[in-house]
């Protein structure tokens, strides 16, 4: 074992994946609508409003999660665009039967992993009730049990696969209002969840990888921002466990996996702190409003103007706790933060930040210390808003201040947030196990022999593709580098469909196109078709390679013809006689240095001529 | 219910649904909870519900199974105490069964009926807010199942309610024959003291999005609040959450198979619009409390009347068959403004001699139209003058529904000859004197 598992051994590190994968099927899982995502251009048209309530859960009880978004008391629009959705995805209609197309998928991944599935499989309903599903729950079905995959010669359990309905995109968020899309509800998923032990953060990254390209070896997933996510379970010794999600960019999936290690540990640490000293606990929350109108805080005195409040709470004993960092620019604060966001309002203040940096006087700040009753070694959170919003939002923050001393670090799912902070935020607390109930609408199905034996036939073979690379490219990274790549179906489709130079494709698939994204521009929203015509275009001399380039750039940037994009940035291909000409102009103005020529020309035409040919030219013409 | 052989394996090991059990199978082991077996399921694949919440089926052939736990008790739902707040009123709640009584239990995964209609308030604590509810179980059937007799009982209930103090009465019932039920009850009841408000829920209360608590938040405002004194249907207005409609008792028909807002009036236009928050918006022209003291329930029903269809093909035998049957009355569902095949090229496929002979032997026949929208009219064509001569009673702008329900009431109250008189005269706001544009839009 190498010394970086050596140490996660030690502090207890466990570690799950949950991977969701959106499949390439032509309709949705449950219903007949499409399962293409809508373009941009592509308008909804129709909003509906819904409400939901928190229902009981096993024995009565409501599921946390879903009582806590239920104190959100939140609206939830969703947007309808009917091409992408129909009644059953907006919790109109029951649902039709399973999608037959999405479950040969699943199957065949299950079988790639060895797995059981079960001899007839049950849709399930998942209770979720953050609105991201109108009906308040997932249709979700167990496919596949107890499989693993290999890595090098370490087995990884794959506890088990699902086939489950996509959720509603958000489209906006606001306090009272979160605006959903509806188009995406229902578009089929695949989840395959690992065990919980995962060695490290980087042998999650590498687990996420396989598992991606195993997916995408199946031919038959969506691709795109968004169309295959991650999920992480991570937890320590002392620590409780932690799902991360929205994590966008696998390759920092182990950073994100690191910092959470660390916040886990430096809240121990707080709780451990905290647990040591005396006098320690939490104030009553008390309105301080009247102390504080007419302060020169913005934040304090727009509240107020608009008839809301400003509510504190002291917190004896956490002098200096608060700002104490648990993450990259993240303190304790931040945390207790978080918590009352959710109650509707935009934040807090805290003692242990500049609040003179706010607007607060000295004396105004001293007057609510001491309202607060908060003494010389302890801290107050102050947070204004509306009324109702911010009597929610001191309650969460009490609630997430006093799990500082009691618990240390909370169940929680968290939220990726994708600044390159690798840090992340709290979403809701980890929902209960038992949100789950049979769906009597749909058909449990048996799973024959010969689906089993289909599944069999069509399961993603990692070794028969990398041989069939090889044919084309030899071996070498470039095999490698596009078995891991997301573009490996582009790179089929674009190799079966012209005749260009296989590596030069490659190469521009996964080199090229890193290098456009880092500069900015949106190269995954080129399709596959747009992609073939490029290359073509190339084949067949209309453009230079470096025009390959442009035209991505170009059709990136506004989706157009390849045709009309050639001619919008001018890049048509200059050969033979054209290229002649221009090297007789050079030589008309006095270059008649070979290297001066060409660097002439380049400068001038870098798009438009070969560079090969141009030499070629000059070499074999007479001196 | 499980095939022979699962059963068998069950009788032998002492198992029973929701026991733990341990499962092997080709070398495999499975644990989990014994699940009934859904109807849609095979008959010899067992259900377990595994530690995650999943569902597994596990065929029985091969499989060994032994009982691990025995199912623990199921814990009572704990019940609201029932408290009265002085200030508000008393409203009776009727529990009849369909979907909104419908609940989950979350451990075994099983769906129920509710045993006590008092669980219902414990899942919308706001009701205790807006009125002090009285709920009682009438019944616990399927609305496809319900028949006269249960409507005459929920009619006896709501007067003797009405009579001993309620301001007024919310009846949950199932959606798909909630407008039969609803235009039973506005025959039924006479001289109303308040609201009748029949509501239900398209989408089963197990659902965070259910319509049921708005649907029964409106209902109770309605029921409490309004000076309403008629029977109508309280259910969403739209497919948006946020109000529902309270449409009169005679002039509504599900017209959607799925959606929250299936309820619509038809040749007529919602009594009132009611918010979640109370907010109640009346339209015109509804009968007014303060007009009577006492509830009358006149619930006989004659169940001899019957209600046909008439399309192009179809065989006019089917009229023979009810006057076969000693039925009393017959409800076609005409085409168009009131039309039945009348000249077809096959003679026997022709309606008139039929209709002519069941009159002539006594039969009451009501002719309404199958285009639901619009009035019925005996004179515009030579067919229809005909079948008026015949001796069929034009039923208005009524809906064939409250047609079939108005004729079955009036039989088992009244002789036959008072019942065919009144079958075209309005008595419950069936029938209306003038039709408005506004009433059908797209």
């Amino acid at each position: 074992m190498d010394i970086g598992k050596q140490h996660y051994k030690e502090i207890g590190f466990m570690c799950g994946l949950e991977i969701h994968q959106r499949l390439a099927t032509s309709e949705k899982l449950f219903c007949s609508c499409t399962a293409r995502l809508p373009t941009p251009e592509e308008k909804n048209n129709a909003v509906i409003k819904r409400h939901q309530k928190a229902v009981a859960g096993e024995l009565g009880l409501v599921d946390r999660a879903a009582k806590f978004e239920e104190e959100k008391a939140r609206e939830f629009v969703y947007e309808v665009n009917e091409d992408h959705a129909c009644l059953v995805d907006l919790d109109e209609e029951p649902p039709h039967g399973m999608n037959g197309e999405a479950l040969a998928i699943a199957l065949s991944m299950a079988s790639s992993m060895s797995m059981h599935v079960p001899e007839e499989i049950q849709p399930m309903r998942k209770q979720v009730v953050d609105g991201s599903n109108p009906s308040g729950f997932q249709r979700t079905t167990k496919i596949g049990m107890d499989g693993f995959i290999e890595l090098g010669s370490h087995k990884v359990n794959i506890t088990s696969m699902f086939i489950e309905e996509e959720s509603a995109g958000i489209e906006t968020s606001a306090p009272g209002e979160i605006l959903y899309d509806t188009s995406r509800i229902g578009i089929p998923l695949i989840e395959i969840d690992t065990d919980p032990y995962i060695r490290s953060p980087e042998e999650a990254k590498e687990v996420a990888l396989k598992l991606g390209m195993m997916l995408r070896l199946t031919g038959k997933v969506q691709r795109g921002i968004g169309s295959i996510r991650q999920d992480v379970n991570v937890s320590i010794k002392g620590g409780a466990r932690v799902e991360i999600k929205g994590l966008q960019d696998l390759d920092a999936l182990d950073k994100f996996i690191e910092n959470e290690v660390l916040r886990q540990e430096r809240l121990v640490a707080i709780k451990e702190e905290l647990g040591s000293k005396k006098g320690i606990s939490l104030g009553t929350p008390k309105e301080v409003t009247a102390m504080l109108r007419g302060t020169k805080a913005k934040i304090i005195s727009n509240a107020i103007g608009s008839g809301g409040i400003v509510m504190g709470f002291a917190l004896h004993g956490f002098a200096g706790v608060l700002g104490k960092e648990v993450n990259p620019g993240r303190r304790l604060g931040s945390e207790i933060s978080d918590y009352a966001k959710m109650g509707g309002v935009n934040g807090i203040m805290h003692s242990d930040e500049n609040l003179e940096g706010y607007g607060l006087s000295r004396e105004e700040i001293e007057l609510v210390r001491k309202e607060l009753g908060a003494g010389k070694d302890g801290a107050f959170i102050l947070i204004s808003g509306k009324n109702k919003p911010a009597s929610t939002a001191i309650r969460f923050a009490l609630d997430r201040a006093r799990a500082a001393i009691d618990t240390g670090v909370l169940l929680e799912t968290r939220g990726a947030v994708n600044n390159d902070t690798y840090t992340t935020r709290f979403l809701r607390p980890l929902p209960g196990g038992s949100r789950m109930y049979p769906e009597t609408d749909a058909r449990p199905i048996s799973i024959t022999g010969e689906m089993l034996a289909r599944a069999k036939l069509d399961a993603p073979d990692i070794d028969k593709t990398k041989k069939h690379l090889e044919k084309d490219l030899g071996s070498g990274t470039l095999v490698e580098q596009l078995l891991l790549s997301p573009r490996l179906q582009a790179y089929n489709d674009i190799v079966a469909n012209t005749n260009a130079d296989r590596a030069f494709v490659a190469n521009t698939l996964l080199q090229k196109f890193t290098e456009l994204r880092r500069s900015g521009f949106n190269v995954d929203s080129v399709s596959t078709g747009r992609m073939i015509d490029i290359f073509n275009a190339y084949v067949s001399g209309k453009i230079t390679k470096n025009g390959v380039e442009e035209l991505l750039k170009a059709i990136s940037a506004k989706d157009q013809p390849v045709h009309s994009a050639i001619k919008e940035r001018g890049i048509e291909r200059i050969t033979g006689a054209a290229l002649e000409k221009l090297v007789e102009q050079a030589k008309g103005s006095g270059k008649n240095d070979k290297a001066a020529i060409i660097t002439e020309i380049m400068s001038r035409h870098r798009l438009n001529v070969d560079g090969e040919e141009l030499n070629k030219m000059l070499k074999q013409a007479k001196p | 219910m499980y095939g022979k052989e699962i059963t068998k394996v069950f009788d032998e090991k002492g198992i029973k649904i929701w026991d733990t059990v341990r499962i092997e199978k080709s070398g495999i082991y499975y644990e989990g909870i014994v699940m009934p077996r859904t109807e849609a399921g095979d008959e010899n694949t067992l259900v377990v519900k595994q530690k995650d919440g999943y569902n597994i089926g596990i065929g029985i052939k091969g499989a060994k199974i032994e009982k691990i736990a025995s199912s623990g008790q199921k814990p009572e739902p704990t019940l609201p105490k029932k408290r009265v707040s002085p200030g508000l009123s008393k409203v009776s709640l009727l529990y009849t069964g369909g979907t909104i009584g419908n609940k989950v239990d979350y451990k075994t995964g099983g769906v129920y009926a509710l045993t006590k209609p008092e669980e219902l308030l414990d899942e919308v604590p706001e009701l205790a807010g807006i009125a002090n509810i009285d709920p009682q179980k009438i019944s616990s059937v399927a609305s496809e199942d319900m028949t006269s007799s249960n409507w005459a009982k929920i009619a006896s209930e709501a007067a003797r309610a009405l009579n001993s103090g309620s301001k007024g009465i919310i009846v949950t019932i199932g959606t798909d024959t909630m407008h039969y039920a609803a235009a039973a009850l506005s025959f039924m009841l006479e001289g109303l003291t308040g609201p009748v408000v029949l509501t239900g829920a398209q989408r089963s209360s197990d659902r965070g999005s259910s319509d049921a608590f708005q649907n029964l938040i409106c209902s109770a405002h309605i029921a409490a609040k309004s000076d309403i004194a008629e029977v109508g249907i309280c259910m969403h207005s739209t497919s948006s959450d946020g109000k529902c409609s309270f449409i009169r008792g005679t002039k509504v028909r599900k017209m959607h198979t799925s959606r929250r807002d299936a309820f619509k009036p038809v040749n007529s236009k919602p009594i009132a619009h009611v918010d979640v928050n109370g907010e109640i918006q009346y339209g015109s022209g509804y009968s007014r409390t303060g007009g009577s003291s006492k509830v009358e329930a006149r619930t006989g029903f004659d169940e001899k009347v019957a209600l046909i269809k008439a399309y192009p093909g179809s065989d006019p035998g089917i009229i023979d068959y009810y006057t076969g049957k000693d039925y009393k009355g017959i409800i076609i569902e005409g085409t168009g403004l009131g039309h039945v095949p009348n000249f077809t090229e096959d003679r026997a496929k022709s309606w008139l001699p039929e209709v002519t002979d069941a009159i002539n032997s006594g039969v009451i026949v009501g002719m309404t139209s199958q285009c639901l929208y619009g009035r019925v009219n005996p004179n515009v064509y030579r067919t229809l003058r005909m079948l008026s001569a015949a001796g069929v009673v034009y039923c208005e702008d009524m809906l064939p529904e409250v047609a079939y329900v108005k004729l079955g009431w009036l039989l088992g109250n009244f002789k036959a000859d008072i019942a065919k008189e009144k079958l075209n005269k309005n008595l419950a706001g069936e029938i209306t004197g003038r039709t408005l544009y506004e009433e059908f839009t797209d």
